[in-house]
């Protein structure tokens, strides 16, 4: 059996996995936490994309935006992380063989790597542009692809409970 | 009645409970004009979040045996219910009396379910449209009355 | 028409009749409901914390607030219009989920605050020193909006 098979598979059939995917309340409330923080990982980026797309907030620096915008998508980014690192824990096994996980972990990888890309190249040089109303296409383009990418998160995200 | 006391530890397709899972109304999901009385013995049972399961074997006139699969809703609306973990174990012969999935697999919507010690419970929730749907956590099914 | 009566004309409508019989729609819809979540969460959260002064300081509160109005106005819109289509699904069981009645208690004070004193507060911020009643008016409005997503969380628990 593959390794991560069976790492999986071992979390599932653990005493905590065990509670959780079993539990009362316990599972709903991590779920719903893992739900509600979208807002504060996804809404919070989507405001950084939609200014970089010079639809709002024209009047303010994207440098400003981002500043005030990364401590928020960072912290539900680790809100996300940890609760959904519970949910997997609960479901590990199914979660295994499950393609729309599968497919948001992919997603995932892919909004990261967007915005480590962003990061390094365009944004470095963001005194030159980050004035301006609309932002140049490359960061145009990351923002498009941040939008694209964590809707498809949400998307597959939902369409687990499908598989 | 037979049905009255059949033994019917079931958890049900309450489609409307379900909270993520292949989300329909009862309209969408069941077929009131496929009613089923299922008669088997549990094979397995998984008290799960997001949603319980449990299958029965079903023997038909012939001998044949086929695998039936009932979903419910998450251990906690279970518990709410007062349902709890143990009352349902492999080996327990149930019956199940509802409505068969529209896409015509072995699934089935549970609508009355009673306890091996006699409980029993109503299997849809308020206003989700299904038989015996008057609003109420009780429901009234014609065949078995309301339940206590 | 009553309200139950209403719920059941929703249900019994070229929409409601749709939703419930198609296999994928709910889904579909359900998906396009939270997107408008994230977004309306996210407009929410940048206003709201300006007023509180944790964001964009140098900022004017009266700028992003109108700079951001559309997108939470537009998704709100979203959210509402999708949501609509939801309850044409399974209008019975919201009739009577207590979960479904207290969301659209917070929905309705959330929007009216918004529109009202949340607007009122923002304007207070003109004269430049941070007063009490925008800080105030920003946690009334965040704790609303949670509450409209918990109260939707829970209706399909319950």
């Amino acid at each position: 059996m593959p390794i991560l098979q069976h790492f999986c598979e071992t979390l599932y059939h653990s005493g905590f996995g065990t509670m959780l995917r079993e539990s009362n309340n316990a599972f709903s409330v991590i779920e719903s936490v893992h739900v509600l923080s979208i807002t504060l990982l996804i809404g919070t980026i989507a405001v950084l994309d939609f200014r970089m797309l010079g639809l709002i907030l024209r009047s303010i620096a994207v440098s400003s935006v981002a500043r005030s915008v990364m401590p928020l998508t960072w912290s539900g980014f680790a809100v996300s992380v940890m609760s959904g690192f519970l949910l997997f824990w609960a479901e590990a096994e199914k979660m295994y063989v499950n393609p729309s996980f599968r497919a948001k972990l992919v997603l995932l990888a892919l909004a990261g790597i967007n915005a480590l890309v962003f990061h390094r190249t365009i944004y470095r040089r963001a005194q030159e542009w980050e004035r301006q109303h609309v932002s140049p296409w490359r960061a145009r383009a990351t923002a498009f692809a941040s939008l694209m990418l964590w809707s498809g998160v949400i998307i597959a995200g939902r369409a687990i409970a499908y598989f | 009645m037979k049905a009255r006391f059949a033994i019917a530890s079931a958890f049900w397709i309450s489609t409307v409970t379900i909270p993520a899972y292949a989300h329909h109304s009862f309209a969408a999901e069941f077929d009131i004009n496929k009613p089923v009385r299922l008669t088997g013995k549990v094979t397995r049972v998984e008290w799960t979040n997001p949603h319980t399961y449990f299958y029965i074997d079903v023997v038909d006139a012939s001998g044949k045996v086929t695998n039936w699969g009932i979903e419910g809703p998450s251990p906690g609306a279970l518990s709410r219910r007062a349902w709890g973990k143990n009352d349902l174990k492999v080996g327990d012969t149930v019956v199940v009396e509802g409505y068969r999935a529209k896409n015509g697999s072995n699934t089935a919507n549970g609508r009355r379910v009673t306890l091996p010690d006699g409980r029993s419970l109503y299997g849809g929730s308020p206003g989700d449209g299904g038989p015996g749907d008057d609003g109420t956590d009780q429901g009234n099914l014609p065949a078995t009355g309301t339940n206590k | 028409m009553g309200l139950h009566g209403s719920f059941m004309a929703l249900a019994h409508s070229p929409l409601g009749h749709a939703m419930q019989t198609s296999r994928w729609a709910f889904a579909v819809v359900e998906m396009v409901h939270l997107l408008g979540l994230a977004v309306l969460g996210g407009s929410v959260l940048i206003v709201d914390l300006r007023l509180l002064g944790v964001i964009l300081k140098g900022e004017s509160a009266i700028t992003i607030s109108r700079e951001l109005s559309r997108l939470l106005i537009g998704s709100l819109l979203v959210m509402v219009l999708s949501g609509i289509a939801l309850l044409s699904e399974e209008a019975g069981k919201c009739y009577y989920s207590p979960a479904f009645r207290w969301k659209m208690a917070l929905l309705a004070a959330a929007v009216i605050f918004y529109f009202t004193l949340h607007r009122q507060a923002i304007l207070c911020t003109r004269r430049g020193t941070l007063k009490l009643w925008p800080r105030i008016a920003a946690l009334v409005s965040l704790l609303l909006w949670l509450g409209v997503g918990v109260a939707g969380r829970a209706i399909g628990l319950l």
